[in-house]
């Protein structure tokens, strides 16, 4: 478990208070220098959780979309989650398309369980995640993960406190990975990918779904030799010729290579680098439509930034380029624009695998066979399914509240779905009942799905609808 | 930190060592007079630039930092590149970041300019309680090894500025007793096999060069 430390004489024995070093507040990121001072007593907690850093909402720069919008959004994600293999094997369309507007976030956690296959990792794995859990682990492991635990996201309310909850959880997840592949151990960018998961989820899943992304979506980048990630800033400096040519020919002749600006970029998949709802925004994408998403980022923040010859007129050097390269400009990384970016950017996962195989044999001429030898990548949810079909009770929502509703009478009943017997009694009825389990625990998303269909007369969705949510 | 600063020189120096001996803010404390307890883990690259004043003359220290967990090593040669100076950080703390040291000045050896100048640093000297690596012992190992040699606190801020100082008035010596070629206006380099020319003139930034 974390372990507290004493830093100049203030101990934490996991209370929830938020630390403040004897000197204050000050810049954890090197993007804003921010002056030495104390930290007020009343710090605002934005709605992500951020209580300062540059990742704190700036209000004017997030998409607030309207709570209507949403409770349609969440209806019919509750819908495409209950027959999830039908949705991806028939309308995989519309599923990319609603997580390109962003998944709203009551649901964002269990969307990605779906989408990374994890739901049916941990269902095919019961009792992994425990087995693992109540391990010490291997000492040289958990000494470098206890190191890392304050310094992720530390501007969040969940991860501030030293050895609270946030931070435990962060080190079960990181240790149980370790465990689960000794051969690769913990790496670093590791942490506040873990982070942002358990922000939106419990543990065990936070785990299934760090694997998914180590395993699936980005084999390689965590190993020993980071030969997966040299490859990909190879790979998407070959894909800036034809984005960007004059950001292209800027990084050339500067001689600034992909290492040294696009690293934490992809291994957090953004996660360090955009503000908070855009990283959300990218995320949901990320997980259903694979890595091609963090080629476009990247790609469409090198055009902005050094896309132009009056853009590049102004970096002298190598240096004064990557300095600007750190510091994007927040026009270009708000949600609304980003986005519809990355959206319009004709990238494909075939430009990129082609791309991958030339740089593959660039490598091997001139440095040899790679070292670590990954399985190949799945470009997103669609492969992950394809390749590993699950079966239907794997895909079974477990909610602790049994909740009849208009909308449930549609759906197709599903052999020994718990649902069944409530449905006999409610036809009896013929109005919503609400089955409480023996420990009585709410699952508040069931509960606002209930909500949206007392209140709104029973919705007209089908599978066929029409989308009438054009809200970005 | 901008072109309108006038400087004579630009010296890339590079913070190396294990992860969590305080790399970070060494480079904070140094060049925005900042400490934090909760730094984020450095993952690629981080960098930051002082002036500084030597001898009438203006040094603009270029500090790079990365990642100092084992891993990272397959991906710095891009990050020793140009590096004329190398502050090696252990913390007295934790005795086994001190051994590694003799590894970290292979690795820098390796990929770095023979001529570059390093100083072996013992940070966290405010934890003076939980010292573990005698002063007397590195101070021992550096000189054998020709090294340069402080303990520091980033989070008091003891002798970092003397660190950092001493550092690039090393460099400035060799840049001055003509060991040296100077490369681009951009970045003086130890040796003519690793100038780097620019393909344009670039705008000078100072008058005596």
């Amino acid at each position: 478990m974390a372990k507290t430390e004493q830093r100049n004489g203030l101990e934490l024995q996991g209370n929830t208070e938020k630390l403040t070093d004897s000197n204050g507040k000050s810049s954890s990121n090197g993007l804003e220098p921010e002056v030495n001072g104390s930290i007020p007593e009343e710090t605002q907690v934005d709605k992500y959780g951020f209580t300062g850093g540059a990742q704190q909402s700036a209000g004017e720069l997030a998409e607030e979309v309207p709570i209507a919008v949403l409770r349609q959004r969440e209806a019919k994600w509750l819908e495409m989650l209950n027959s999830w293999d039908k949705w991806m094997a028939k309308k995989h369309n519309k599923v990319k398309e609603r997580c390109q507007k962003g998944i709203p976030p009551s649901l964002r956690g269990r969307a990605w369980l779906y989408l990374t296959g994890a739901k049916v990792k941990r269902e095919q794995n019961k009792g992994r995640f425990e087995e693992l859990d109540i391990q010490p682990g291997d000492p040289k492991w958990v000494d470098v993960i206890e190191r890392d635990l304050h310094r992720q996201f530390p501007f969040h309310e969940m991860f501030a406190a030293r050895g609270g909850h946030g931070q435990q959880d962060l080190f079960r997840v990181l240790k149980a990975y370790t465990l689960h592949r000794p051969d690769e151990g913990y790496c670093q960018a590791q942490a506040p990918v873990a982070a942002v998961l358990l922000m939106h989820m419990p543990a065990e899943d936070a785990f299934w779904v760090l694997v998914q992304i180590c395993e699936k979506y980005l084999p390689g980048y965590y190993s020993t030799g980071l030969e997966a990630i040299q490859l990909d800033g190879e790979i998407l400096y070959a894909l800036l010729r034809g984005v960007s040519p004059v950001a292209h020919r800027h990084l050339k002749k500067h001689k600034l290579e992909p290492i040294l600006y696009m690293t934490e970029w992809f291994m957090c998949a953004f996660s360090r680098t955009l503000p908070w709802s855009s990283v959300l925004r990218v995320w949901d994408m990320f997980l259903c439509e694979g890595v091609k998403i963090l080629f476009r980022v990247g790609l469409v923040l090198l055009k902005c930034m050094l896309g132009t010859q009056e853009k590049v007129k102004t970096c002298q050097g190598l240096y004064e380029t990557m300095e600007l390269l750190k510091k994007i400009q927040p026009q270009y990384t708000r949600e609304g624009f980003l986005v519809q970016e990355i959206i319009d950017l004709p990238v494909s996962e075939k430009n990129i695998e082609k791309e991958h195989q030339a740089q593959l044999r660039r490598w091997k001429e001139s440095r040899g066979d790679l070292s670590c030898k990954s399985p190949p990548r799945m470009h997103g949810a669609k492969a992950i399914m394809s390749a590993e079909p699950p079966s239907r009770q794997e895909l079974r929502q477990r909610p602790t509240i049994i909740v009849e509703s208009p909308l449930a009478a549609e759906t197709e009943a599903v052999p020994g779905d718990e649902v069944k017997g409530s449905k006999k009694a409610a036809k009896a009825n013929g109005h919503t009942t609400t089955v409480l389990p023996p420990d009585g625990i709410v699952n508040l998303s069931d509960l606002s799905s209930t909500l949206h269909h007392t209140t709104t007369q029973g919705s007209k969705e089908s599978l066929s609808s029409a989308e009438h949510d054009t809200y970005l | 930190m901008g072109s309108d600063e006038a400087y004579n020189f630009v010296f890339k120096v590079v913070l190396i060592g294990e992860s969590g001996v305080g790399k970070s803010n060494l480079l904070s404390r140094f060049t925005k007079n900042e400490f934090n307890h909760d730094s984020r883990t450095t993952i690629g690259v981080e960098f930051s630039t002082r002036t500084v004043q030597l001898n009438g003359f203006y040094i603009k220290a270029q500090i790079w930092d990365t990642a100092g967990l084992e891993r990272y090593r397959a991906i710095t040669s891009a990050y020793y590149r140009g590096a004329v100076g190398a502050l090696l950080v252990y913390d007295i703390t934790k005795h086994l970041t001190y051994e590694s040291v003799e590894r970290w000045l292979k690795e820098l050896y390796d990929h770095a300019d023979p001529h570059i100048v390093v100083m072996l640093v013992g940070n966290k000297t405010d934890l003076e309680s939980e010292r573990s690596v005698p002063t007397e012992e590195a101070k021992d190992f550096a000189e054998k090894k020709g090294l340069l040699f402080l303990e520091t606190s980033a989070l008091q801020s003891t002798n970092v500025e003397a660190a950092f100082n001493k550092v690039l008035e090393e460099i400035h010596k060799k840049v001055n007793s003509k060991e040296v070629v100077r490369g681009s206006i951009n970045a003086v380099t130890l040796n003519s096999s690793r100038a780097e020319s620019q393909e344009e003139e670039k705008k000078p930034c100072c008058k005596n060069i």
